[in-house]
């Protein structure tokens, strides 16, 4: 009678309100997912969102770029408080401050952070941006308020993105490549350059190793592998 | 918790012993395998969905019978803790993308909130709370991996080690004797539906 179950799926806690979605008829979505918010949820064509993955549009719109994979109990837009989206400008602007001051970032993070400025004026009422073929694994958190995540960017079991943070150059297309390694974390409203690799003991190095072609394909054939594991069921989310 | 269905328990019993909490999230059971007397606890995670794709001796006639798609084998008197998360991992074989089964033997303790990947744990194993298991570790037999380790992809760990560490390395030695603090079989009895207090 066991081997008849296939599996064991307590009902996701749909808290809170459905969010109006835009869903790629090519994407593939778990049926224990968890979509919730007010705002609207874009997801764009081929990707993949793992059962109990979480995306919470409360505090803004929430877009998730072409061939991403979300992995199971990852969140994406949480609120650390409501006023996500009106704290994400004073976040920014504090942030860029700091930049300023002598870091452990090289001479680029200057001109990442011009970057990220122009990217934040079109990104306010945007809680959380990914971009195409980002990877967020289990249990990762990326919170709300205007948060950038390029394309290629791995972020790692159990890591934080903090609000308004921005991972890569958003004007150039494919050439941003964060990793971000397990447990590790990037500060609210903080600029990380392309190719950064951020490690949990806040040390940081560029990854030179130009694998980004492999990479990307790659993670497309993982996408394939994926489709036909996981049985999708975006009319549930419509 | 004890609302109206009190008689229906926090956990299923199987024939085998195994204790399975009603919140788990047991995801493709068909291709889980419980060795018996096995603890599940709420809110941990498996993904058995995540099977093998391609098969090493699948030259032979292609869909013949159906091939032992287990994905995640567990042994006996294991104890996973709330939280955590049990997937099999990934990587390209001969020339495509697959996942692999991932085996754990008997006497492994996953802490909470832990996150395992590995392609083996051995048994008497002690995984801590919070730790992140990275894709094809390996993990040999009574082996103590301290709180919030984080131990990279592909990594060995050899018998009676302590790691620790991010990312994990090996601190110390388990101690002549110490291989009794592994054993699971009085932690299995405190929990489940009648549970027993701890011996002391």
């Amino acid at each position: 009678m066991s081997s008849k179950r296939h599996s064991i799926l307590p009902s996701a806690s749909q808290s809170g309100p459905k969010p109006p979605v835009h869903l790629s008829s090519s994407l593939t979505i778990a049926d224990s997912a968890v979509l919730t918010g007010t705002h609207q949820i874009t997801v764009h064509g081929e990707s993949v969102i793992h059962p109990r993955a979480r995306l919470d549009s409360h505090a803004g719109r929430v877009t998730i770029g072409r061939r991403c994979v979300v992995h199971e109990r990852a969140t994406i837009g949480s609120s650390s408080s409501g006023l996500a989206s009106a704290r994400s400008s004073a976040v920014l602007s504090s942030a860029r401050s700091s930049m300023a001051s002598p870091g452990v970032l090289s001479p680029t993070a200057a001109v990442a952070g011009s970057g990220g400025e122009a990217a934040s004026q079109s990104t306010t009422a945007q809680a959380v941006t990914l971009g195409d073929y980002v990877t967020v694994e289990v249990g990762a958190v990326i919170e709300a308020g205007g948060t950038v995540v390029g394309d290629g960017t791995v972020v790692g079991v159990g890591a934080r993105v903090g609000a308004g943070a921005v991972l890569g150059k958003r004007d150039l297309r494919h050439e941003n490549h964060c990793t971000l390694t397990p447990q590790s974390a990037v500060p609210p409203g903080d600029v990380v350059p392309d190719f950064t690799v951020v490690y949990a003991n806040g040390m940081r190095r560029t990854d030179r190793r130009g694998m980004v072609e492999l990479k990307n394909k790659g993670l497309a054939r993982q996408i394939e592998v994926l489709r036909r594991l996981i049985p999708s069921n975006p009319a549930k989310f419509a | 918790m004890s609302s109206r269905r009190a008689p229906r328990g926090e956990y299923i019993e199987t024939d085998t012993g195994n204790k399975v909490a009603r919140k788990a999230t047991l995801v493709g059971t068909q291709h889980i395998m419980l060795g018996g007397k096995t603890v599940i606890q709420p809110d941990a995670m498996i993904r058995g969905d995540l099977v093998r794709t391609i098969h090493p001796s699948s030259q032979s006639g292609g869909n013949a019978a159906p091939q032992n798609n287990t994905a995640i084998s567990i042994g006996r008197y294991c104890f996973l803790s709330r939280n955590c998360c049990l997937r099999p991992p990934g990587r390209f074989y001969k020339g495509a993308f697959t996942y692999m089964p991932l085996r754990m033997g008997d006497h492994v303790f996953v802490g909470p909130g832990a996150v395992v990947q590995a392609a083996s744990v051995g048994s008497h194993v002690h995984i801590g709370a919070g730790c992140v298991i990275g894709e094809f570790a390996i993990i040999k037999d009574y082996v103590r991996i301290l709180d919030g380790t984080v131990v990279p992809p592909n990594m060995v760990i050899p018998s009676f080690s302590i790691v620790a560490g991010q990312p994990a390395r090996v601190i110390g030695e388990v101690p002549e004797g110490g291989h009794e603090a592994f054993e699971l079989r009085d932690l299995y009895k405190t929990v489940g539906n009648n549970p027993q207090p701890a011996p002391h």
